[in-house]
């Protein structure tokens, strides 16, 4: 389990500080898939960095575990796997050698068994003496969760982890991520894609600014704000929404407007945030 | 905590350090500047000049080695350290590891001993070949060692201290190279006016300069001893006070 209590995080700059997070304060069950969702400066990595013992807290408190993120940093080191957004593999090394170094940093036990099961996991065995700077974006993201899982960590915390990817590759990234839910680990995703949010997570914490605006399943955020949406760009060239709890409502408005480029569809997590707060994910 | 958490450490920067050794650029990059100083002053400027009784080169040579393992030494582990915390963020992967920070310093100045080590025997060979009465003593391995752990310490203190890879540049600029200069390596600096004197006797590499060329223990080589541990002590200290602090 993963409590935030008042979490804050302050950037401090030549112009003035900045609240990255801003008192969040949420918990995260065994076994959950969690998704925190926002744009590009909202405060998700922040996050992740302060529950990884990476960043400390200005003010409020983390416990991963039941230990404190400050006063028992290496207890959780000891239980978590971590993919970072920024690509941090030995570039000039194997990715035998890779994995080996985090091995014997995490003192995995049996750990050739465990690189090679690991390395097959995501489909790079047969690539396991070849330098990692020759490997593609998505050979090297699949080789971070490889290592992440290494240890066998009960917590799993994936930040952004399908940028970059292209379309066919984030999938199978995805099947991955769903393999290790399956083992009954509990994931901590950040991302600003929609879909990734909507394909993987249990429960979505929407984040701007660094405050919590939204917090419950993706169906629920979806059903609080209306199931359906009428779209069409006005005379002005403007993208207009209206939100709907009900299907004949929103076909009904749909059969009302004189424009003919209506559409009627189902609401995703981006028409939450928008409606949240004001502004689109980017 | 894991007790051997270092050697991970260590390991990862000696597989970096095997794939240099394999390119071949590697070798001569690092012998060029000691075989330069070696010929220009060694061979050139020092074929007619004595110091102490003993050849010139007699004298260069130990002054080459403590200057080419500090630079290896200092240049190795600040780099590394600079680079893997601002750039590729490696660094994050042992932060987040659950090793001590003094493991993590152990594996980095461990690491940058090693380079500077091989970086002194390099010239030690070409010592041992072209000066006949250049001698290894027990008082230059203690000294070489010494200057190795010290200046990869202060490696590790400006590699986290430094917030872009140009600042280790600034850093070696203004301490590091004048510091090779006036610490003795090429002439001794016992002739120096006063006040200069009292700046380069308060450097360490003056003090390598001093005990790796004494043959036993004299008051001299006590002060240089006690004034490198002192130096090593400090830098160990802050390079893990600099490491425990770390936070992003």
């Amino acid at each position: 389990m993963i409590e935030l209590y008042g979490l804050t995080r302050i950037y401090k700059n030549v112009r003035g500080s900045i609240r990255a997070v801003d008192g969040l304060s949420l918990t995260i069950g065994d076994g959950e898939v969690f998704g925190l969702l926002g744009p590009n400066g909202a405060g998700k990595t922040t996050v992740i960095k302060m529950m990884t013992t990476l960043s400390r807290p200005d003010a409020g408190r983390c416990w991963v575990d039941g230990f404190d993120v400050v006063r028992e940093p290496g207890k959780i080191r000891e239980r978590i796997g971590v993919v970072p957004q920024e690509n941090n593999l030995e570039r000039e090394l194997t990715a035998r050698e890779n994995l080996k170094i985090y091995a014997m940093l995490h003192r995995v036990e049996d750990a050739n068994a465990r690189i090679e099961e690991n390395l097959r996991r995501v489909d790079l065995w047969e690539r396991r003496d070849s330098v990692v700077a020759g490997f593609s974006g998505g050979m090297q993201r699949r080789l971070l969760l490889a290592r992440a899982l290494l240890s066998e960590p009960s917590i799993l915390f994936l930040d952004e982890p399908s940028i970059g990817l292209d379309p066919q590759i984030r999938r199978q990234l995805w099947d991955s991520i769903r393999k290790t839910r399956i083992e009954g680990r509990t994931v901590v995703i950040t991302t600003h894609y929609i879909e990734e949010a909507e394909a993987l997570c249990d429960r979505v914490g929407i984040l701007c600014r660094g405050k919590l605006i939204a917090l419950d399943s993706p169906d629920n955020l979806k059903r609080s704000v209306g199931q359906y949406i009428v779209e069409f760009i006005d005379a002005e060239g403007r993208l207009v929404q209206h939100i709907h709890r009900d299907r004949n409502e929103a076909h009904a408005d749909a059969a009302g407007e004189q424009n003919g480029s209506v559409t009627v569809r189902k609401t995703n997590l981006e028409d939450v945030f928008i409606k949240m707060a004001g502004e689109r994910i980017e | 905590m894991t007790d051997f958490g270092w050697y991970p450490v260590f390991l990862k920067e000696m597989l970096h350090f095997r794939r240099k050794l394999l390119k071949l650029g590697y070798l001569f990059s690092a012998m060029v500047v000691p075989i330069v100083y070696l010929i220009a002053f060694g061979f050139g400027l020092g074929v007619s000049v004595r110091i102490d009784g003993t050849s010139y080169l007699a004298f260069l040579i130990p002054g080459l080695v403590a200057m080419s393992s500090m630079n290896n030494s200092y240049t190795w582990v600040s780099s590394t350290l600079n680079l893997s915390r601002l750039y590729f963020k490696t660094f994050q992967v042992y932060v987040q590891a659950p090793i001590a920070p003094s493991s993590i310093l152990t594996g980095e100045v461990l690491a940058g001993m090693v380079k500077g080590l091989f970086a002194s025997a390099l010239i030690i060979i070409v010592g041992l070949l072209s000066a006949p009465d250049f001698r290894i003593t027990f008082l230059f391995g203690v000294a070489l060692l010494l200057n190795c752990f010290l200046f990869a310490n202060l490696g590790v203190v400006v590699g986290m201290l430094t917030k872009s890879h140009e600042d280790t540049a600034t850093y070696s600029n203004f301490f590091i190279m004048p510091m090779a200069f006036f610490a003795g390596t090429f002439f001794p600096v016992d002739k120096m006016p006063i006040f200069v004197k009292l700046a380069i006797y308060a450097l360490p590499l003056t003090h390598t300069n001093i005990l790796i060329r004494k043959n036993g223990m004299d008051a001299e080589a006590w002060v240089s001893l006690g004034i490198l541990i002192f130096y090593a002590a400090l830098f160990f200290v802050c390079g893990s006070k600099l490491i425990r602090g770390y936070n992003e």
